[in-house]
C-alpha cells in the first residue's frame, strides 16, 4: 500500500457532492464526476497487444493436443500459431468476434478444412496422441471419432431411424438388426429425443422442429461412438427453450465425451463450459477456467470483449 | 473505468449508479458532521435533524440496491463491470451503516442522558474530525476511482483506532475519579465507539474502491 500522505491534486474543481456540511453549497450545483483516468473510451484497442497466449493452454491427459497450428486460406493467414488442448469429459468454449478464427480452428480438429480449396493447415494436432495429419490416416474414421454438429440442423432426407442408423451401418458398428435398433434407441435417448419420436421413427427427420432436428443431429453424431463432439454455434438457429434443452444435453454429454463448442453467446459459453478460449484476429489471446475468464480475465482484450467494449 | 461500452445506455446506467452512491455519501458525510456538532455542542436541534434525515439515507440505499438488481438482471455484467456493481452496492451499505452510527450519536443528545464533560467533548471532537476526514477522503477516492487515495484511508484508519483507544482510556480514568457520573461515562463511551466505527465504515468503503481500481479481490476486514 502507498503510505504517502502527500495531498492529491484533483484535476479540476472539487466535486459539489463532497461539499462539507455547513458550507455554502449552491442548491442547483451540478455533480461533477471526474472523466475516466484512462482517457477517451471510444477505442480501447489502441495500443492493446495480443502477445503470447495468457493462461494455461494444456490440460492433464488431453484428448486433443494442438501445437503451433497455422491455417492459411490462400494468402490470408486465418489462424496464427495456436496451441491449445481439449480435455476429456469437459466442455471447451471458443469465443471471439466475427472472423477471429474460432470456427476455422474448430474445423481443423476433424480436418474439415481439407474440403476447402486453398486451405493449408500446418502445425501438430494430436488426437489421443496420434497425428491426425498422418498420411495413412483414414479421414472418414477420423470424422467418426470427432463428430460435428453444425449451426443449421442438417438431418438427412431420410427417416428418423435411418438418420441415426446411417453412421453405424457405414462403420459396421452393429452386427444385427437388433443391435442397430438398440443403438438407435440409446442414441435418441441420450439426445433427449426418444420419448418424442419413438412412435414415429419411420417419419422423415426433416419433419421435426428446429430443436428436435438439432437433437437428431446430436443423436446421429453420438451413434458412431465419437471421442469428441465439435459444435459450431449449435443453438444460434433455435428458440430459447430449444436452446436450454440443448445446453442441458451438452451438460449430460460431457460426462462421456469431450466437447468443443464455438458460440457467439458469451452467456452460453459461461453456462455450458468449464474452460473458455478467447480468439482475436486468428490468435488465441487467453484461455482458462470459465468462471475466472468471466469474473477476472487477465488480458485487456478479453476484458474488453466480454464486457462489450468492442465487437 | 465504468464507461467505454458499445452500449451507451449501459454506460449511462453505470454512471447513474456511481452518482447515486456519491449522493448517498454526501448525505452520510452531512449526517456525521451534524451529529458530531450536536454532541460537542449538546445541540438538540441538530440532533433531531440527523434523526429526521436517517430515512432519506436509508431510502437512497434501497434505491441503489434496486438499481444493482436491475443492472445485473438486464445487462448480465461480467468481469470488471460486475465487480464494480457489487462494489458500489457494498459501499452504499457501508455509508448506510456510517449514517446509522451518526444517528446513535444524535440520539444520545436527544435522550439527554448526561452532557459529557470538557475532556470527553474534546476527545469526541478530535475523533469526529478524524472520522469525518476519513469519510470525506473515501468519497473523494470513490469520485475519482483512485486506488491510491483509498489506500490512504485504509492506512489512516489505524490512527483513528489508536486515538479512540487513547480517548477511551482517558474516559475510564475520569470515570474512576468520579464514579457518580457512570451513566454519562457509558453514553460517552458509546459515542466515542460510534465515531470509531464510522472510520471503520470509511475504511471498508475504501477497500471496495481499491478492488474496483486495482481489480484485485479484497476481503473486508473484521471491525476492531
Amino acid at each position: 500500500m502507498n503510505e504517502s500522505t502527500s495531498t492529491v491534486t484533483a484535476p479540476g474543481p472539487a466535486p459539489a457532492v463532497i461539499a462539507a456540511a455547513g458550507e455554502e453549497r449552491p442548491p442547483d450545483a451540478p455533480l461533477n464526476l471526474r472523466p475516466a483516468a484512462r482517457g477517451p473510451a471510444a477505442n480501447r484497442l489502441d495500443g492493446a497487444v495480443i502477445g503470447p497466449t495468457v493462461g494455461t493452454v494444456t490440460v492433464v491427459d488431453p484428448v486433443f493436443s494442438c501445437r503451433d497450428v497455422n491455417v492459411h486460406y490462400g494468402a490470408k493467414h486465418a489462424i496464427r500459431g495456436v496451441s491449445l488442448d481439449v480435455g476429456k469429459r469437459q466442455v471447451l468454449a471458443m469465443i471471439g468476434p466475427s472472423g477471429c478464427g474460432k470456427s476455422t480452428f474448430l474445423r481443423c480438429l476433424n480436418r474439415m478444412n481439407d474440403t476447402i480449396s486453398g486451405a493449408r493447415v500446418t502445425g501438430q494436432i494430436l488426437l489421443d496422441g496420434e497425428d491426425i495429419h498422418d498420411p495413412g490416416r483414414d479421414v472418414v474414421q477420423l470424422r467418426a471419432r470427432v463428430g460435428m454438429v453444425f449451426q443449421k440442423p442438417n438431418p438427412f432426407p431420410k427417416s428418423i431411424y435411418d438418420n441415426v442408423a446411417f453412421g453405424p451401418r457405414l462403420h459396421g458398428l452393429a452386427r444385427s438388426r437388433a443391435d442397430l435398433d438398440e443403438l438407435v434407441c440409446t442414441s435418441l435417448q441420450r439426445a433427449g429425443l426418444w420419448d418424442e419420436v419413438k412412435d414415429r421413427l419411420t417419419q422423415s427427420g426433416t419433419g421435426l422442429s428446429g430443436g428436435q432436428q438439432q437433437r437428431l443431429c446430436i443423436a446421429r453424431t453420438i451413434a458412431v461412438k465419437p471421442h469428441v463432439i465439435l459444435m459450431d454455434e449449435p443453438c444460434s438457429a433455435l428458440d430459447p427453450i430449444a436452446t436450454a434443452r440443448i445446453e442441458d444435453l451438452i451438460d449430460e454429454l460431457r460426462e462421456s465425451f469431450a466437447i468443443a463448442i464455438v458460440t457467439h453467446s458469451m452467456q452460453q459459453a459461461a453456462r455450458v463450459s468449464q474452460r473458455t478460449a478467447y480468439f482475436h484476429l486468428g490468435s488465441l489471446v487467453e484461455v482458462g477456467e470459465t468462471d475466472r475468464i468471466f469474473t477476472n480475465p487477465r488480458h485487456r482484450l478479453t476484458e474488453d470483449y466480454i464486457t462489450g467494449r468492442f465487437g | 473505468m465504468l464507461e467505454g461500452h458499445i452500449s451507451k445506455s449501459f454506460d449511462g446506467e453505470l454512471a447513474g449508479l456511481h452518482i447515486r452512491v456519491l449522493e448517498m455519501g454526501g448525505l452520510a458525510l452531512d449526517q456525521v458532521r451534524a451529529a458530531s456538532r450536536a454532541y460537542s455542542e449538546w445541540d438538540v436541534h441538530n440532533a433531531q435533524l440527523v434523526v429526521d434525515r436517517e430515512h432519506t439515507l436509508t431510502g437512497l440505499g434501497t434505491r441503489i440496491y434496486d438499481d444493482q438488481l436491475t443492472l445485473i438482471a438486464l445487462r448480465n455484467p461480467v468481469a470488471s463491470d460486475l465487480r464494480a456493481i457489487i462494489a458500489l452496492a457494498k459501499i452504499a451499505a457501508e455509508l448506510d451503516r456510517a449514517g446509522a452510527e451518526a444517528c446513535k450519536i444524535a440520539r444520545t443528545v436527544l435522550q439527554q442522558s448526561g452532557r459529557p464533560g470538557r475532556g470527553t467533548s474534546s476527545d469526541a471532537r478530535h475523533l469526529a474530525n478524524l472520522a469525518t476526514a476519513l469519510l470525506r477522503l473515501s468519497l473523494e477516492a470513490l469520485d475519482q476511482m483512485d486506488g491510491e487515495l483509498a489506500a490512504q484511508v485504509i492506512d489512516r484508519d489505524q490512527d483513528l483506532d489508536a486515538e479512540y483507544a487513547a480517548g477511551l482510556r482517558r474516559l475510564l480514568t475520569r470515570a474512576l475519579e468520579n464514579p457518580l457520573r457512570l451513566d454519562v461515562t457509558v453514553e460517552a463511551a458509546f459515542a466515542l465507539k460510534a465515531l470509531e466505527r464510522i472510520g471503520d465504515h470509511a475504511r471498508n468503503a475504501a477497500l471496495q474502491i481499491v478492488t474496483m481500481a486495482d481489480q484485485v479481490t479484497v476481503r473486508r476486514q473484521p471491525a476492531s
